[in-house]
């Protein structure tokens, strides 16, 4: 039986902890890339009059978006730590709206993973947020 | 004020200040927090940092009434956040007329060791 591929393991895994509050699930991918959506909820907003929705679940979905790209990229299941994360805040993200982060993992090294990342809300070409993360791999040599 | 946002209370955020007039946030520890096995998320670290640095500007009596706005934020991680209650503290490098500056800390049990660091910039609307 031919092992696992790790990215698939990560795609089939059930959401659980903070993924599965945001109901954050995979779109697509491509050898260096993931994108990853989750759908809008009331409790993402700021103030549920106005309807401002939260920087906060953006950032999530980036970090989780980076992660599934440094695995898409590198076929390896590896645990790793996010080492530090940018994200420019384009616009606020429109209520109602699906979030869509597409990352994608730019260079591996023996240690680091660097990653950047685009967030839309339903039309790529008019970005709610641009984020550059890079992560640890915190496993022994 | 942030305690009441919807996404405040969907992370279990609540405010906090001491007996010196310092003012902060904490979030007690949840399952719906973890991230990795055991750890708390870094996208949640990351929005704590994010919402105390929205307090600290909210509690400045003259920006009251003001719809402020996130431009960028920075964060460092630098320890693994365990799955116990969170604290974070911000505060405002600069207060412009238009832009305001703010960083902040995030620590669990000791405040001396953070898990994570922050800055902010966020336009004041």
């Amino acid at each position: 039986m031919e092992p696992e591929d790790p990215f698939e393991r990560l795609k089939s895994m059930p959401p659980r902890g903070h993924h599965a509050l945001l109901g954050i699930y995979h779109i697509a991918a491509g050898a260096d890339w993931a994108e990853l959506a989750c759908p809008f909820s009331a409790g993402f907003l700021m103030d549920a009059g106005s309807g401002l929705v939260s920087s906060g679940p953006v950032i999530s979905l980036i970090d989780a978006a980076a992660g599934a790209a440094i695995i898409a990229r590198t076929r390896r299941w590896e645990p790793m730590a996010t080492l530090d994360l940018r994200v420019d805040y384009l616009r606020a993200a429109r209520p109602e709206c699906t979030l869509h982060a597409r990352a994608t993992c730019h260079r591996v090294t023996r240690r680091v993973a660097f990653t950047r990342c685009e967030v839309h809300d339903g039309d790529p070409a008019n970005p709610v947020a641009f984020a550059a993360a890079s992560f640890f791999f915190t496993s022994e040599p | 004020m942030i305690e009441r946002a919807p996404y405040a209370q969907l992370l279990g955020v609540r405010e906090w200040t001491d007996a010196q007039g310092n003012a902060g946030l904490f979030m007690p520890a949840s399952p719906v927090l973890e991230g990795r096995q055991g750890f708390l998320y870094g996208g949640v670290i990351g929005s704590l940092l994010e919402l105390a640095c929205l307090a600290a500007l909210a509690g400045e009596s003259e920006v009251a009434g003001e719809r402020p706005r996130p431009i960028n934020i920075t964060i460092d991680f630098l320890r693994g956040g365990l799955m116990v209650e969170s604290y974070a503290q911000a505060r405002i490098v600069r207060l412009g007329k238009r832009v305001v500056n703010v960083d902040a800390t995030c620590w669990q049990s000791d405040r001396e060791s953070p898990i994570a660091t922050g800055r902010m910039h966020i336009l004041r609307a």
